[in-house]
Parts: structure tokens; C-alpha cells; sequence
């Protein structure tokens, strides 16, 4: 049957002009060579299978070199055929669509046969999926809206499964070639009706040579179709070996069966498929998009109605959500989503600018998102696009789905009712319709291409690949529950975000052996890389370099020991975790790595002072100086021991106002209050006075205080200081009137300090005084026992220590 | 990734992509590597952005999705000069390869600066190892 371009259809075998190309026309010429391959093959495919051998054979040998070199330039033989008479076929299928549309209603018998090669057609492809057991990997069949039938399609199973003269015939001819030859087989044999836009499609393939290289032997077999072309169905198991190479041993490293997907999927694809209001189904694409599919999807769905991944509530599902009757075929298009960008087919509706269709009762567009629940995203959501958010930290998805009932809110009160939408929409339908370049890939090479994607982003570690996500999400959480245990207790259900990993495999790749070889060819291919160039490379060691380079810049060094100090900080922060996955035996080996690396980074902090004392706060106050390094201080203080943190405080106290000095630009010192005040609480009496002395800069043996006291003035001007000393008295305070025997008291260091401190808060002029994080309730009390009443007033009023009405 | 220390330096490519199937070779799937930004543009999912092409093209739209090679999908765009880009106007999404990104304008309070800090650390430390 050959149709015009212009929509005449004519029944009429052969013959006719040529059809136009128009934007086509590129692959014309390239089709040339096509018809030769199919012809090719065509004389090879009424020799019934035992004989094919024997017949290549024979045709190999005698002009193996030949024909060879012929097929690896034009992709056949040289043999006289009517290729214009194949080309012709083939040209006619483009226009398939047109005829297809017309032909729907229409006569029925014609469709019928169609329709009848098509299960044909795709209970042999089908049975060709086997090897897609291997990639059974949830997150990678979600992203796949084609989902090949496991179990045998019912009705047809007699077709496939005594397949054996089917496959024969289809696999007869074939010398060298994988799978998608076949479908260049079908095209070939002129008896088999055009079977539609599919093969279409394959006019790429067809338009290739066989082999696009020579072959390596070792290497894996060389494909059909150049490396980049999708194929027209899914793998094949080893259909055929290159009779060109000798039978290798072929040892293959097993691929393990990955069930787990990354990031997050909760419900695998198969159960999300059977549950009714799935949001697989609720993903509208455009329904004109496919007036073409529709024959081969009938096909298409009888096939895997019957194996059950499409359940009759699928069908029940699309039919009230769309009114098109098209769309009614096309269940499998709102089945499955396109995980590729992490988002639906749907999201391509949205592209085409399409309203959402009508909505289903309002009931459910009410229905505030439920906490946490992953039913929420089941139910069907008509809006300009929903995206598929499985995959989603719980927290991620409540947030967006708050936004979008904020976004919907907002839609419908200015698109108005239901009624201007759907008219919309079949606006948009009729224009989708016209669209030329709609369809242009099936929604297999779409799915296979999304696979791919899909698979590079398998990882072995989650959360290490996906670092940042997780932990932000897992934050939020935090931050949520915290918030929630204030308040009436969690009413959101606390879910986790569960990630499965990949297995890490290891792919022992064994070179190709010949059976009765000597020794082992020096075969290099992609799997087996030869090792080219004999390069070693050597490091050297960390203290080499500093002795030769001397670094001169000391911020630099610094610098460096920040960073390195950094990575023992986040493998330190992560060991908590790592102790949860680990083994028994493995912990106590845990627990040590993690306590070396603390008492390393406290080395880098106050500097590596082997043995001696740590006369010097250079490193520490060097280290104070950079912003990142404060951060870093106060990320690390909660792993120190207390002596360990008390010297840090210490240090701090005692360089205090020189880091104020510094920390003027950057005001990060802050961020230490916390970390400090914690620390504070587990330090006895004698380390708070000597920290207080350390504020006030008393040496050791008190001598006539100094008029003014710069270092305590210092300190109390800036923020930082101010509310550090004042937790400091706070701390002593509370210390004082906890223990019974009042050492504190007792201790005249304390008492002289207190006084000395006191003094210096008189004495600054109020407009001086800084404004404090917070001010400790106990002060007051504090006060009173060192001050008069007089002084306490001032006092009082000056540091507003009385919680007044403010 | 080149050799360590004192070890031979091996050249490895990528592998072909099976074309009529999936069975990537297992240098293919270490794609793993370098998904900083993936991650951390995953979690501005559903925000607004601003993205400014390289081409001076400034588009303000929701965040809808990306990917690994950071394309990005907008939805509800506005261009924000629209009288210079005219035929911006009746574009209500928007799929933008990522290599012709210049900026990405981020509302500041959806970013955790530590841990993208942290993330930048850990992703260095694994491109060292």
C-alpha cells in the first residue's frame, strides 16, 4: 500500500511514484544502501534454519573477502534487487500516521489485520525482553513507561513460546547481527505488511552498515546499529555470535539483581501500578500527542493487560480522567513515568502549555497534603504539573505540595471553572494533533534513553553521592520535630527518607581465551585496557615538602591546617553513622579510628608540640583569626574532652581581645557562645576563676589592680567578650550556690576578681557597654554579694540585669 | 581516574553504551562522581530561581527539575526584560540545557551554606582518593 503525502490513500500493491520526502529527505540518500541489507537477507530467508549455516558457509567462503568489504561499505552483498521496490515500502510508512488516523474508524478488517500482525509482532519482540530481568531495578523501570511483561502474555502465548519456528524465521538470517536487525529483517520481506510508524523509526537503523567497524576479537560482539542508535525493543540474550570469531570462552562477571532505587522510592513501581489512583496513572500526557499509537497500543495493552502490570482499575482510572476517547487507548503513556529529570511525562504536558484536565471531585483536591503519608502522592492531582516526587525526601514533597495547593488556589480562581479548561484543552489538542514533529521517538527509545540516565545515577553510597540533599532534608526534619515537640506532640508522621544503595560489584574482567590456545592474546578493548604508558608516579611526602618549600606565607599554612583539620571533622561528625551500618566486631576498631582523629585535630588545633608543653597560643590564635577557622573551633568543641576544651577556652579568654581586634570584619565569634556555654557547664570551680582571670588579665599574683583595665574594658565592649564573661559569672554563680562548702567563696582569687570585674562595669560608660547575647538571671544575686546596695542599683539599671517590662 | 602512587598509569574510557541493550559496562556506571551540584539544585526543587543564560537571557521561573548534567526545567517563566525578548512572552515552561547557564539566582534562605560547604569538602576528598 502506498500512500501520498497529500492523505490519498490507494490500496495498491508496488508501484507508484515516488513518495515525497519532504523533511525527510536527508535520510534518502542514506537509505540507499538500506534496501541492499534487507535484500540480503531476504534470498537467505526461505532457507529454513538447518541449512543456514551451511548455506553462509559456503557463500562466506567463496567470497568471504569480498562480500565482506562490501558489507562493511554498503551493508550487502552485491546482489541485483529491486531496491526502489523496498524503499518504496518503507517510504510509505512514514505517512502511516495520516492513514492510520483515518483508518481508526474506518474499515475495520484492514485494522484488524494490522492490529493482528502488531500482537504478532510484539509477542515475538516481547519475547526477545528477556534479558531485561537483569536491569530489574525499580528506580530504572519507573523511569521506563514501557514495562515488558515477565509473566507470558495470555492470549498470545502460543505465539511466542512455541516461538521456535516464529523465532527461526526472524532469526535465519542473521549473520552477525543482534536484535535490531530484526526488525530490519521485517521490513525486508515484502509478504509482511508495513507494520506501522515503528518502523518508521528503524529507517535510521536500516539506513547503517551492519558493522560500523571491524570486528575485535575479544571484544564484545559488535551490535547492529552504531552505538548511539536506541534500539527498536530491549535487549536480546545472546542471539547470535559473530561467525566471524572463533567461539570464545566468554566469561562474564554475573550482574546481580539491584532492587533498590535511588533516592527514595518508596513503593516499588510494580505496586504503585496496581494501586487505583496511582499517580503513575494520574500523569496526564498530552492525550492527541498519539492518534498513531493506537493500533500498536491496543496491541500493546492486550499484551500487558495480560500480564498484569496494567490492572483494570488502570483502565477504569484513564477513562474517567480523560474524556478523549483517545486517550482511552493510551493508558500506557499515563502509565509509568519518565524519571529522567526527575519529574513525569506529565511535566511535558505542562510544556505544551495545557491546562490540567478536569479535575476529579474537589473532595480530593481538598485534601490538605497528608502528613507524610505516601498515599498523597497517589491520588490523582490535576495541575499543571505534578511532579513525580516519590523519589523525594518525605520533607521535600510536603513542602512542594504545599506550594502547589498555594499555586492551584491561586489558578483556579483565575482560570475559572472546569468547563473553560477542558475547552482549552481541546484547543491545545487540536494543535497537538497537527504537530508534525510529535512522536518523533517512541516511547521505547524514550524510555531507553531515560534508562541510561537512570543507571549512571545508581550509586553505591547515597549519601555520600547525595550528600547535600539528604542532610538538608534530614535537618529540616530536625528542625520540624523539634519544633513539633513544643507544640501538641508529632502530628505528622515521622517518615524517613530511605535510600537504598546499589550493591558495589566488582567486575572482574577476564580476557577472551581460545580453547587449545597457547598463552593469551594481547587483546585491548574497552573492558581490558592495555596499560599504554609506563608511568609511576610518585608523591612526595607531606614533611618533605615543607621542609623543601619552607612556606613563607603563614595564613597559607594555616590555611591548609584548617582544611585538613576539616576532613577529621566531617569524618569524625560522620562516625556515628558509619557505627550504626557497621558490623559488631568493627566497632570497637571504630571507636578508636574515631578517637585518634579527635585527639589529631585537637594537635592541629593548638599546634604540634611533640611532647612539650604548649607554651604558645600562636597556632590556636592564628587559626582564630581566619572565619572558617572559628566555625571550625565551634564544630570541634563538642567532640573535645574537657580538658582539652578548657585549654581551648582558656587560649580564647587569654588572646580575647586580640581576636576582637581581628574578628571585627567577620563577627563570627558568636558562633562559639553556644559550644563555650556547653563546655562551661562541666567545668569545676578552679577552671571558671582561672578563666575569669584569664578575661581580666590578672596575672597570677594579684598586684595593685591597674586603674583602668584594658583587657577587661576590651572584652566588655565587644559582644562576644560581654556575653562570654557573663556567662562565666553565671557559671560561678551557679557553682556558688550549688556546692554546700562555698569554696568559691572561700577563694580569694574569685572574690578579688569579682570585685576587680565589678568595678570595670561600673566604671564603663554605658554607651560603651555592648549589647549581650543574653543576660543570665542570676547575675543580680551575684552582684549583691559583692556590691553594695547603692552599686548594685547602678548596676542594675546599667546591665538591665532585672527583667523588666521591655 | 589516573593511577595512585607508584601505580601504573591505566587509560580507561567510558565504555560503549550497549546499544541494544542496557548492559553497561561497570566503567560507564561510576557516573557518580561530581553530583555536588545535582544534589544540592534537587533540593531547590519547587523554588524560584533565576537563571541568566549565557546569551544575557534572564529567566525567572520555578525550579521544576534536573539532572545529573544540570538541564534544567522551569515552570511559569517570566523573562525579565520582556520588551528586549519578545518572543519570550507566550513561553509558560522552559527546558534549558545546562551548558548554557551562566548564573542561577538562588533565594538565599534555601541554602545551607555549612553544608554546602561540608558537601564541596567530601566531594574534593573523593576526587583526591
Amino acid at each position: 500500500m502506498c500512500v501520498f503525502r497529500d492523505g490519498e490513500a490507494c490500496v495498491s500493491r508496488g508501484g507508484g511514484s515516488e513518495p515525497e520526502w519532504g523533511p525527510r529527505g536527508a535520510s534518502l540518500a542514506v537509505g540507499v544502501s538500506a534496501p541492499l541489507t534487507m535484500f540480503r537477507y531476504q534470498s537467505l530467508e526461505d532457507c529454513p534454519l538447518d541449512e543456514d549455516e551451511d548455506a553462509f558457509q559456503t557463500l562466506g567462503e567463496e567470497d568471504e573477502d569480498i562480500d565482506q568489504f562490501n558489507d562493511d561499505t554498503f551493508g550487502a552483498g552485491a546482489i541485483d534487487d529491486d531496491w526502489q521496490e523496498a524503499h518504496e515500502r518503507l517510504a510509505e510508512l512514514e505517512d502511516k500516521p495520516a492513514t492510520a488516523r483515518e483508518l481508526e474508524d474506518g474499515a475495520v478488517s484492514d485494522e484488524m489485520e494490522l492490529l493482528g500482525h502488531h500482537e504478532e509482532n510484539l509477542a515475538e519482540r516481547l519475547s526477545k525482553l528477556v534479558i531485561e530481568n537483569e536491569l530489574e531495578d525499580p528506580a530504572i523501570m519507573q523511569a521506563v513507561q514501557t514495562q515488558p511483561p515477565m509473566q507470558q502474555p495470555g492470549g498470545l502465548n502460543s505465539s511466542i513460546w512455541d516461538g521456535s519456528a516464529v523465532l527461526r524465521r526472524i532469526r535465519g538470517p542473521l549473520l552477525t547481527q543482534e536484535m535490531p536487525s530484526v526488525s530490519v529483517l521485517e521490513y525486508a520481506m515484502p509478504q509482511r505488511p508495513p507494520q506501522g510508524q515503528e518502523d518508521e523509526r528503524d529507517l535510521s537503523e536500516r539506513a547503517l552498515p551492519r558493522r560500523s567497524s571491524s570486528p575485535v576479537i575479544g571484544s564484545p560482539p559488535v551490535r547492529a546499529v552504531p552505538i548511539g542508535t536506541p534500539p527498536k525493543q530491549a535487549t536480546v540474550p545472546n542471539f547470535n555470535q559473530q561467525i566471524l570469531c572463533p567461539k570464545p570462552v566468554h566469561i562474564r562477571a554475573p550482574m546481580q539483581q539491584r532492587y533498590p532505587s535511588p533516592y527514595g522510592e518508596r513503593m516499588s513501581p510494580n505496586q504503585l501500578c496496581s494501586v487505583p489512583n496511582s499517580s503513575l496513572l494520574g500523569h496526564p500526557f498530552p492525550p492527541s500527542v498519539t492518534p498513531v499509537f493506537t493500533h500498536l497500543q491496543r496491541a500493546q495493552l492486550l499484551g500487558g493487560a495480560q500480564a498484569g502490570r496494567m490492572s483494570p482499575s488502570q483502565f477504569a482510572r484513564v477513562s474517567g480522567l480523560v474524556g478523549s476517547p483517545l486517550t482511552s487507548m493510551n493508558p500506557k503513556l499515563l502509565q509509568g513515568r519518565v524519571g529522567q529529570m526527575m519529574s513525569p511525562a506529565s511535566g511535558f504536558r505542562a510544556f505544551f502549555g495545557a491546562p490540567p484536565p478536569p479535575a476529579p471531585p474537589p473532595s480530593q483536591q481538598q485534601h490538605p497534603p497528608c502528613p507524610g503519608s505516601h498515599l498523597q502522592n497517589l491520588r490523582p492531582h490535576p495541575q499543571m504539573f505534578r511532579p513525580d516526587t516519590t523519589h523525594l525526601h518525605p520533607q521535600h514533597r510536603r513542602l512542594l505540595h504545599q506550594r502547589q495547593q498555594q499555586n492551584r488556589n491561586q489558578h483556579r480562581s483565575l482560570n475559572g471553572s472546569a468547563g473553560d479548561r477542558a475547552g482549552h484543552r481541546s484547543s491545545h489538542q487540536e494543535q497537538l494533533r497537527k504537530d508534525p514533529y510529535a512522536n518523533l521517538m517512541l516511547q521505547r527509545e524514550k524510555d531507553w534513553v531515560s534508562k541510561i540516565q537512570m543507571m549512571q545515577l545508581q550509586s553505591t553510597d547515597p549519601y555520600l553521592d547525595d550528600f547535600y540533599y539528604q542532610n538538608y532534608f534530614q535537618k529540616l526534619e530536625k528542625v520540624s520535630a523539634a519544633e513539633e515537640m513544643h507544640g501538641d506532640g508529632p502530628k505528622k508522621e515521622r517518615t524517613k527518607l530511605i535510600t537504598p544503595q546499589v550493591a558495589k560489584l566488582e567486575h572482574a574482567y577476564k580476557p577472551v581465551q581460545f580453547e587449545g590456545s597457547l598463552g593469551k592474546l594481547t587483546v585491548s578493548s574497552v573492558n581490558n585496557p592495555r596499560k599504554m604508558i609506563d608511568a609511576v608516579v610518585t608523591s612526595r611526602s607531606e614533611d618533605d615538602e615543607t621542609k623543601e618549600k619552607q612556606v613563607r606565607d603563614k595564613r597559607r599554612q594555616t590555611l591548609v591546617t584548617i582544611e585538613k583539620t576539616y576532613s577529621l571533622l566531617l569524618d569524625v561528625e560522620d562516625y556515628e553513622r558509619r557505627y550504626l551500618l557497621s558490623l559488631e566486631g568493627e566497632r570497637p576498631a571504630l571507636m578508636e579510628e574515631r578517637k585518634q582523629k579527635i585527639c589529631d585535630m585537637y594537635d592541629n588545633l593548638r599546634g604540634k608540640a611533640p611532647g612539650q608543653e604548649r607554651p604558645s597560643d600562636d597556632h590556636f590564635v592564628q587559626i582564630m583569626c581566619i572565619r572558617k577557622g572559628k566555625r571550625m573551633v565551634a564544630r570541634i568543641l563538642p567532640f573535645l574532652s574537657t580538658e582539652q576544651a578548657a585549654d581551648i577556652l582558656m587560649a580564647t579568654a587569654r588572646n580575647l581581645p586580640f581576636l576582637i581586634k581581628k574578628d571585627a570584619q567577620d563577627e563570627v565569634l558568636l558562633c562559639l557562645l553556644r559550644p563555650f556555654s556547653l563546655v562551661l557547664y562541666h567545668l569545676p570551680s578552679g577552671t571558671v576563676t582561672s578563666l575569669l582571670q584569664q578575661l581580666a588579665n590578672l596575672p597570677q599574683s594579684a598586684t595593685a589592680p591597674a586603674p583602668a583595665n584594658l583587657h577587661l574594658a576590651a572584652v566588655l565592649q565587644n559582644k562576644f567578650g560581654l556575653s562570654l564573661l557573663y556567662l562565666v559569672l553565671s557559671r560561678g554563680e551557679e557553682l556558688q550556690n550549688s556546692s554546700a562548702a562555698t569554696e568559691l567563696m572561700q577563694d580569694n582569687q574569685w572574690t578579688e576578681l569579682m570585685s576587680m570585674a565589678t568595678r570595670e562595669l561600673l566604671r564603663i560608660p554605658e554607651a560603651a557597654l555592648a549589647k549581650p547575647v543574653s543576660t543570665p538571671s542570676n547575675l543580680l544575686s551575684l552582684f549583691s554579694r559583692y556590691v553594695d546596695q547603692q552599686k548594685l542599683n547602678v548596676l542594675e539599671t546599667k546591665l538591665q540585669l532585672v527583667q523588666g517590662i521591655r | 581516574r589516573a593511577g595512585t602512587k607508584s601505580v601504573p598509569v591505566r587509560l580507561r574510557g567510558p565504555g560503549p553504551l550497549a546499544a541494544a541493550g542496557l548492559k553497561l559496562p561497570h566503567a560507564a556506571r561510576a557516573a557518580a562522581a561530581g553530583m555536588l551540584f545535582y544534589s544540592f539544585f534537587k533540593s531547590l526543587v519547587g523554588k524560584d530561581v533565576v537563571v541568566e543564560l549565557k546569551n544575557d537571557l534572564s529567566i525567572c521561573g520555578t525550579l521544576h527539575s534536573v539532572d545529573q548534567y544540570l538541564n534544567i526545567k522551569l515552570t511559569d517563566i517570566s523573562v525579565t526584560d520582556p520588551e528586549k525578548y519578545p518572543h519570550m512572552l507566550s513561553v509558560k515552561n522552559c527546558f534549558i540545557r545546562g551548558s548554557v547557564v551562566r548564573y542561577v539566582q538562588l533565594p538565599a534562605d534555601e541554602v545551607d551554606t555549612q553544608l554546602l560547604q561540608d558537601a564541596a569538602r567530601k566531594e574534593a576528598l573523593q576526587q583526591k582518593q
